[in-house]
């Protein structure tokens, strides 16, 4: 809202600088969001009037404000036509009603003889100050009531009114109202109009309508002020796409005390810039009396609530210069709220603006006191810490990418359920929400490698979307080298080993193993990673992730460089967390005895797995083996052809006392036996 | 110079200590005392043919001067030699200079950070930290919060809305409150942390005391000042005589917290719909500390029975608004538009952060760019 300083000095008496009023009224709850020098000493004020104060979309609101911040008297509008409603709705022969008492309350009118041609130069200016256009002295008088008091005002040419007559009803469905700028507008069965005997002639509290429009023609004029219920007016606001000055304020609530003062106002005007005169008494047409709301208040409802003192005196002052009425009674006040304060309905509304023009600043600061220990915070919270340190310390930068993404970045990775759309996208390129973080962080490596970055290791803990809700999840994907370059050497490129060791870390991060197998026939892994490098991952019989190489087509379709390759994992945290063991606080107590420790090399078909191996020796050995470790896998040079040599570090120990060399020989033959048996294995 | 015994032991002194003085290597050394002291064609050798064949009146004296002149040979290439092994590299000696081999050390993300911080702030100081579904459904996310159909956050231009409705994977029905009975469908991805608020009080009998953290969506391009996501803290207390003034007294220490101690804070009236009284709640600039310029702007305010007061503050600016000292200088770029009047209210003081490795699903820049 945009006031001028030189018009708010009508109001109220203030002199001191706008700058200076204008902070005092950024600390009571109209922020101050532009100040603009308007020709000598004045200035324009731009002031953030928050929803609930639609008072304050008017010169006077403010000044009401400025008043109570300096404690000076606000002045009454300077000139108003004194003459009196006439009775009944009639005035020299215009007649006016209400036929919808829910949706109009009430409906005041002058009729004015006019002599039509622009408004004077100091209204025009004011005008343009406040940001409207100024078009003729009988429209302008009208926007200048609006914008002096807040009440929305209209005139038509009397000469085009059907039966001389106005009346606010419901339209027949389908009925077209020409609106003022021109455009035909299709009128449903709730919404209210203004019409003559004829038809509509304005969607009231919107716009008026185009035939009654006054023209240069125009020789006699109705004035109309009315007060249009705020639902109303901004559901057919809302429907019909058309929002002006007047909806703007009715919708937020009118002031139903307004109308006989802005039709007096606008009179007094008419004569004033000798525009016209009155032609006889308005009429006010009132379908509903307001009456005022009364609101107790209690006196240690405020302290209570505030946790500061207001002292009475102060409380008297503060209600009484915003125009409420305060009596005082036993234990605190009854308090009548003025007809333009529609957002006072409990005691809370009054201790607000008691705290508000008290001056927060006089607060306190205190605490909360502590009835109870408090509730745990949610364990996925420490849960992704934990995670989130994990990937820290493997060496991966964390991203927080957005969680909408392109449909056909999401399609890969959805599985055989559709991803969730959303119906009104920012773009194609935020059109559905991600199934998985790995499209947000190939998307990432992508512009890593477009700004030059060759190695890239990049981890996101966030939700990921289905039909069939919310997981939250970590993902991660490297591209580049295995370990930082170091004048040393061993520089060597990302492999399918270093991301299932990472995926094995974060397995031990939460105290569970991970088991890993080839993908499943039309699996979201089969599709998105390379045959052959793609494994997924579970713990026990629960499918948590999986992990491998990205195919190159999911790198294309994101513009990373040809050749690139991305290695990626996503690990279901949710999925996790039901694997893990409840708590992981347990421990081992250290081994008394030592450990024998035995090196075997088996000649075993080169398309036998490791896991095969591993799982057939823990089955059929003793259980003094305590690990088994493949530390190399020799093809080659003495090897038959189709065969591999499987090296196989062997470590036993007993918990209650030292093996013999003879307990632990044995042992490794009984692994070898087993080998034989299972697979023809022969020891080398 | 050649050998040339006839110049006498004291001027032979003097070429030693020229050529000692020359020695910078083991080699070096080891060839001067060949030169001087071997058994046949050194100086000292010399010396002693010379003895040898001199008159006995001179051999005294010559005599006395050849020991001197081997013991101070002898006494040079030692002390030489002492001071050459201590320079010495000893064997399987690295280059102690070269950078170590260290394993990589990821770098967190800024909003990770400043939600970590704003969480472990608000657990010291005895809340609960919640975390919510990021879909909801329209009466937690509007209509409980006094938010009602015609209300103009709900329109298609500042929501994001789901294209078919789901069904939540589970339901637990409410123990207070005044929700719809039964699972409501959702439809909109949650644009504050609030429906949260509501879900707990639903479940839960004052006391409460919780703050909920998580990323919220609007329907805003993204731009320097805007992004359609962002991250949100708000804190929801609940109990009997709590006031707007323990509100101050915990954003206060908040502030301390996470900008300073001396970081002032200010509480300015304002409206939400779902809290009486409100304030915006202003910091001061942390860059150039003038006077309660509003950069990190939050609304703050107590709701209408005086018993509860909800916080809520946008972590995505506050993130940017942290003075950036951990983390190594080139991971870390930053940059910041001066406090000016004329900016808006929220991005005032906002900066741009750029990590080593940009995280941005977008080709404007990077993602966490203050709203």
């Amino acid at each position: 809202m945009k006031v001028l300083y030189s018009w708010l000095r009508e109001f109220v008496d203030v002199g001191k600088p706008a700058e200076e009023v204008g902070r005092r009224l950024s600390l009571r709850g109209l922020a101050l969001e532009g100040l603009d020098p308007a020709g000598e000493g004045d200035a324009v004020l731009d002031v953030d009037v928050t929803a609930n104060r639609p008072d304050c979309l008017s010169t006077r609101g403010i000044a009401r404000e400025i008043a109570t911040i300096y404690g000076l008297p606000l002045k009454e509008p300077p000139a108003l036509w004194q003459a009196e409603a006439a009775a009944g709705g009639s005035t020299d022969g215009v007649t006016v009603a209400i036929d919808a008492p829910d949706l109009c309350t009430r409906f005041a009118a002058a009729v004015a003889d006019v002599r039509m041609g622009p408004s004077p130069a100091w209204m025009q200016a004011r005008l343009v100050a406040c940001g409207v256009r100024p078009i003729s002295n009988i429209v302008d008088i009208t926007n200048y009531v609006l914008l002096e008091i807040g009440q929305p005002m209209h005139a038509y040419d009397q000469a085009r009114l059907a039966g001389a007559s106005l009346t606010a009803r419901l339209a027949r469905a389908g009925e077209q109202t020409v609106t003022l700028d021109g455009k035909s507008r299709s009128m449903g069965a709730e919404m209210l109009v203004i019409a003559d005997a004829a038809e509509s002639q304005g969607v009231a509290g919107v716009m008026g309508g185009a035939h009654s429009e006054v023209s240069d023609d125009t020789r006699r004029i109705v004035f109309e002020a009315a007060c249009f219920d705020a639902r109303s007016v901004r559901t057919t606001s809302k429907r019909l796409g058309l929002r002006t000055e007047a909806s703007m304020r009715f919708e937020r609530g009118a002031d139903p005390t307004a109308q006989l003062t802005a039709i007096r106002r606008a009179c007094a005007l008419l004569e004033q810039i000798g525009a016209g005169s009155p032609a006889a008494p308005p009429v006010d047409v009132i379908a509903r009396p307001w009456q005022p709301r009364v609101i107790h208040l209690a006196r240690p409802r405020i302290a209570g609530l505030l946790g500061m003192d207001v002292p009475d005196a102060e409380v008297a002052r503060i209600l009484a210069a915003l125009g409420f009425t305060a009596t005082a009674v036993d234990g605190g006040w009854q308090v009548a709220a003025p007809g333009w304060r529609v957002d006072m309905h409990r005691d809370v509304d009054l201790i607000e603006e008691i705290g508000r023009h008290h001056g927060f600043e006089h607060l306190p600061t205190t605490f909360p006191g502590v009835q109870q220990a408090p509730a745990p915070s949610d364990p996925r919270i420490g849960r992704d810490a934990r995670a989130r340190r994990a990937a820290q310390a493997a060496g991966f930068s964390e991203a927080i990418s957005f969680a909408f993404i392109e449909a056909r970045h999401a399609a890969p990775f959805a599985g055989t359920d559709a991803p969730v759309a959303l119906a009104n996208p920012l773009s194609e390129k935020f059109a559905v929400m991600r199934p998985s973080l790995v499209p947000g962080l190939v998307d990432a490596v992508s512009h890593n490698r477009r700004h030059g970055r060759r190695d890239i290791q990049l981890f996101e803990i966030g939700t990921r979307f289905a039909p069939r809700g919310e997981t939250r999840a970590l993902a991660c994907a490297w591209t580049g080298l295995a370990t930082p370059d170091h004048g040393s050497g061993g520089r060597r490129d990302v492999d399918f080993f270093d991301i299932k060791g990472f995926a094995e870390l974060l397995g031990a991060a939460f105290d569970v193993e991970f088991s890993v197998d080839a993908p499943a026939e039309g699996s979201i892994e089969a599709n998105v990673l390379v045959p052959g490098r793609a494994a997924s991952v579970r713990v026990g019989d629960r499918a948590i992730g999986w992990l491998g190489q990205l195919q190159p087509a999911i790198g294309d379709a994101h513009d990373v460089p040809a050749n690139d390759v991305i290695y990626a994992a996503e690990v279901d945290l949710d999925a996790l967390t039901a694997a893990a063991p409840i708590d992981t606080r347990r421990s081992r107590p250290l081994p008394r005895f030592p450990t024998a420790v035995r090196d075997i090399a088996m000649l075993v078909d080169e398309s036998l797995s490791a896991a095969t191996v591993r799982g057939t020796i823990q089955a059929g050995t003793p259980d003094t083996l305590v690990s088994v470790v493949e530390f190399d896998r020799y093809q080659g040079k003495g090897i038959p052809e189709g065969k591999v040599s499987l090296a196989l570090r062997l470590t036993f120990q007993s918990a209650d006392r030292t093996l013999t060399d003879a307990e632990v020989d044995a042992a490794t033959a009984a692994v070898v036996e087993v080998l034989a048996r299972a697979f023809g294995a022969i020891r080398r | 110079m050649t050998i040339d015994p006839s110049i006498g032991p004291d001027r032979a002194r003097a070429v030693f200590d020229d050529e000692l003085a020359a020695v910078s290597s083991a080699a070096a050394l080891q060839d001067l005392r060949h030169r001087w002291i071997a058994r046949s064609g050194s100086w000292v050798a010399a010396f002693m043919e010379r003895l040898a064949s001199a008159p006995p009146a001179e051999k005294k004296l010559l005599g006395r001067g050849a020991n001197e002149l081997k013991k101070h040979v002898e006494a040079g290439l030692a002390a030489r030699e002492t001071a050459l092994a201590s320079t010495r590299r000893p064997a399987g000696a690295v280059d102690i200079t070269l950078p170590g081999r260290r394993p990589a050390l990821g770098f967190r993300h800024p909003l990770s950070l400043i939600r970590e911080e704003v969480g472990g702030i608000f657990s010291r100081l005895g809340y609960q930290v919640l975390e919510g579904p990021e879909i909801e459904d329209d009466y937690h996310n509007f209509e409980a919060l006094n938010m009602p159909e015609e209300h103009p956050a709900r329109d298609m231009q500042d929501t994001l809305y789901l294209a078919e409705p789901l069904q939540p994977a589970s339901y637990e029905a409410p123990t207070r409150g005044r929700a719809p009975k039964g699972p409501q469908p959702l439809t909109l991805l949650r644009t504050h942390t609030s429906a949260m608020q509501i879900r707990q009080m639903e479940r839960q009998d004052p006391p409460v005391r919780l703050v909920a953290i998580g990323p919220v969506y609007r329907r805003d391009n993204l731009d320097l000042t805007h992004t359609p996501m962002f991250h949100q803290v708000e804190g929801l207390v609940v109990g009997r005589g709590v006031t707007l003034a323990d509100l101050k007294g915990t954003l206060t220490s908040m502030a301390a917290a996470l900008f300073g101690q001396d970081q002032a804070v200010r509480f300015r009236p304002s409206f939400f719909p779902y809290t009486e009284p409100s304030a915006e709640v202003d910091i001061r600039c942390i860059r150039c500390r003038a006077a309660a310029a509003p950069c990190a702007s939050a609304g703050a305010g107590s709701r209408s029975s005086g018993a509860a007061w909800c916080t809520r503050r946008s972590s995505s600016s506050s993130a940017t608004t942290l003075p950036r000292s951990p983390g190594s200088p080139s991971a870390w770029a930053s940059s910041a538009w001066p406090c000016s009047s004329g900016a808006s209210r929220t991005s005032a003081c906002s900066t741009r952060t750029t990590c080593a490795s940009w995280s941005s699903s977008a080709d404007e820049g990077p993602v966490f760019v203050a709203p």
